[in-house]
């Protein structure tokens, strides 16, 4: 008896030490496991029948629309099989790189615009898709999002994002407001209603990433938007140039049109105050127009694009997410034909019903008429937002510099040349044409 | 005690053979703190050694990530920036919380009406995750629509009225007296526990001895607190050095507006995993520098506090 307790004993502490072992190991890596079951169902029937798709993402919230496009795809390709398992947005990047450099991870995974994704594509980790049908339907622009160094396409973007003032309908009939065309007129415009006492713009800068947002928008009205851009990108002028020290003026020159205490107002203030109509602009993105619906369903708002000194009017664009291949996936093949499938009108059309965010492929219209004219704006006049497309590298990046400063700028404690300037110093270090 | 010891010793004697089994036991939980606790400081410190691009590692550097923080800008600076707040924090805690925390402990221990409610009442928000309290603040906060403003407005206070949180000068003492509002109650239960246990004789004898008002409280209440003092000292001290929740919570990773919530945990965040919205960052090396500085000061200040502590208590 004695002795079977020990033994007892003995096996119990034996299994759970081994417990405790295999939890350790499985919770390491989720994406882990699910990477093995689908390599194994491949296994049993990978010569015919079912290939098996798993897709990561970011967009945890997306799962009932993602099931809708697999739906549509699987109308055409019966025969592939697709799972969305996106991980939360904060955690995604890690999750991702550990999943690769363990090369695992899913088939297909979405891809961050730009810099921070194409240092994926630059390690190897994903697959070239230069040769797939539906390329040719994408701006130029927009694929620079996903083209590797090497000249190679790695993505198939997805949608664009757009930022550009809103303004409230009502309150501009009201006072007899047109929509302005000219940076001049839009001054006026600002003038006219802190005259009658309606907060002119909902703006505020407590968070750092509505200022360099907010630049993108009046920065396009004061620097003429692609001129200025062009030239940023070639090294050809830099951050130093008075313009430039002009764009961030007019920014500091607008802080009279902001909310009282705007110092102190975050992104959830400043949407609340535009939603419920104590302000009559908001300079924001295309994304917030389901949550400013949301909010205020019977809010009657549109937009303008900025207009500039020059007498032209922009909205700044920029590719917000692209999909790509692992390059270790089992079924590239398969991965290739779901990529192909996400750069036809069909998937463009679902996308923009469903997900009401601009589609990267032009001409797609929806039943929503704020979001088909911004789409058409987008195609026909449209200006880059550098600050993510080029300005995202260093440590802290450039963007964030000049986010910090304008903030420091709002709270007097620099001048805007002086904000210029540290943007400047820190691009000099970190952007390729400057050093 | 003793007995105990021999009759351990006796069951060892009789027994030998079965004994054994006995120190199997400690090991799952040794593998937990090692896999969860020894494993991430000792990788941490590793980590402080290498450069990285991302998340992959990639040559030992030796101490070139230390020199970069102290030396190369902005690291430098935020650095000297962020300790400063650390500092303040720790200074601004000492007084407004254990302060009050003494005297509110010292108000209950003398047995006020309803001191069982106050007990429970200070404690409170304790109970609270950090992220509840720091939301539930920024909106009491808020300049447009926070009570806070629209209570000084009520009492025709309006030019103190401002955007606490937004404006430089008050966000970091904002955040400083909302951790002291949340951890009051804990200071307040380690006080009085300290008040409780001191020998009702010994203060019987004192007031015999004709001591009363300040004096009870300097000669006879103030030393033998010491001990519950020093821990509430070297406990605020570790928890100020480690701020980063309620920061996180209420102004976000960059230390918003203009580094004037900066601490030095929200600065290691921001250099091991990037901002919240720029992206990833690849300074993870110099991150895990700044980790190992964080941990070898907070580790050496507190090997001072408690020695003097046990000095202290020698004395008494």
């Amino acid at each position: 008896m004695k002795k079977t307790t020990k033994y007892l004993v003995l096996f119990l502490f034996t299994m759970l030490v081994t417990f405790v072992l295999a939890a350790c190991s499985d919770s390491g890596d989720d994406t882990a496991t699910n990477d093995n079951n689908s390599d194994s169902d491949n296994g049993e029937t990978a010569t015919e029948e079912k290939v098996k798709l798993t897709i990561g993402s970011w967009r945890t919230e997306d799962v009932a629309k993602y099931e809708k496009v697999i739906a549509l795809f699987n109308e055409t390709n019966p025969d592939i099989e697709v799972e969305f398992s996106p991980t939360k947005n904060t955690e995604y990047n890690t999750v991702l790189n550990t999943a690769l450099q363990a090369g695992e991870g899913p088939d297909i995974f979405h891809l961050r615009p730009y810099a921070a994704g194409l240092k994926l594509a630059d390690a190897g980790f994903v697959e070239p898709i230069t040769d797939i049908n539906g390329l040719d339907t994408f701006s130029e622009d927009y694929l620079a999002a996903s083209k590797g160094a090497d000249g190679e396409q790695y993505g198939v973007p997805l949608n664009i994002s757009s930022t550009q003032f809103f303004y409230n309908k009502k309150i501009f009939a009201d006072q007899g407001l047109e929509v302005p065309t000219t940076w001049d007129e839009f001054i006026e415009v600002n003038e006219k209603l802190l005259k009658a006492d309606i907060t002119p713009i909902a703006m505020g800068t407590k968070e750092g990433w509505l200022l360099s947002l907010s630049h993108g928008i009046v920065g396009a009205g004061v620097l003429d938007g692609n001129a200025f851009a062009e030239k940023l990108v070639t090294g050809e002028t830099d951050f130093s140039d008075p313009a430039f020290v002009e764009s961030i003026e007019a920014m500091n020159d607008l802080k009279k049109y902001f909310p009282a205490n705007s110092e102190g107002l975050g992104m959830d203030d400043i949407r609340t105050i535009f939603a419920m109509e104590q302000a009559a602009m908001f300079p924001l993105g295309s994304w917030e127009i389901p949550v400013v619906s949301e909010l205020n369903p019977d809010l009657d708002y549109g937009f303008f694009p900025m207009p500039s000194k020059t007498g032209n009017q922009s909205v700044t664009t920029w590719v917000d997410g692209s999909f790509a291949i692992n390059a270790k996936s089992k079924n590239i093949d398969a991965a290739k034909t779901f990529l192909e499938f996400l750069t036809t009108k069909e998937f463009g059309e679902l996308f923009v019903d469903e997900f009401k965010m601009i589609s990267a492929i032009p001409g797609i219209t929806s039943d929503d008429e704020l979001l088909s004219e911004l789409s058409k704006t987008v195609e026909s006049s449209s200006t880059p937002y550098y600050w993510v497309i080029n300005f995202v590298s260093g440590d802290p990046t450039t963007k964030t510099v000049l986010e910090t400063e304008l903030q420091g700028m709002y709270l007097g404690e620099v001048t805007p040349a002086e904000v210029a300037q540290r943007v400047q110093e820190n691009a000099e270090t970190s952007f390729e044409p400057f050093k | 005690m003793m007995t105990t010891v021999q009759t351990a010793s006796k069951k060892k004697g009789r027994k030998i053979g079965k004994s054994w089994t006995i120190h199997l036991f400690p090991i799952p939980a040794l593998i937990i703190y090692g896999l969860f606790v020894l494993y991430p400081i000792l990788a941490a410190l590793s980590y402080s050694f290498y450069s990285f691009n991302g998340f992959s590692r990639e040559s030992f550097v030796g101490f070139d990530n230390f020199v970069t923080l102290f030396t190369t800008e902005p690291y430098g600076s935020m650095f000297v920036n962020a300790f400063k707040h650390n500092i303040l924090y720790f200074a601004l805690q000492m007084v407004a919380m254990n302060g009050l925390a003494f005297i509110l402990a010292f108000i209950i221990y003398k047995k006020v009406k309803g001191a069982e409610f106050f007990k429970i009442a200070f404690f409170l928000p304790r109970l609270l995750s950090v992220i509840v309290v720091g939301f539930l603040w920024k909106l009491i906060l808020n300049p447009n629509f926070g009570t806070l403003n629209m209570l000084l407005g009520k009492l025709g206070l309006e030019e103190l009225q401002r955007a606490w949180l937004g404006d430089p000068n008050t966000a970091l003492i904002s955040i400083i007296l909302v951790n002291c509002w949340f951890g009051l109650g804990f200071g307040v239960l380690i006080f009085l526990a300290g008040f409780q246990s001191i020998p009702g004789e010994l203060i019987e004898a004192a007031k015999l001895d004709g001591a009363k008002g300040m004096t009870m409280l300097r000669k006879i209440y103030l030393p033998l607190m010491v001990p519950s003092i020093m821990i509430m000292t070297v406990l605020t001290f570790i928890q100020s050095f480690e701020a980063f929740e309620l920061v996180y919570a209420m102004q976000g990773s960059m230390g918003e507006p203009y580094y004037s919530t900066d601490t030095l945990a929200v600065f290691f965040y921001r250099l091991a995993f990037g901002s919240s919205t720029s992206g990833s960052s690849d300074a993870l090396g110099v991150g895990s520098a700044l980790a190992a500085v964080l941990f070898l000061f907070i580790l050496i200040c507190t090997m001072i506090f408690l020695k003097f502590t046990n000095k202290k208590e020698v004395e008494m």
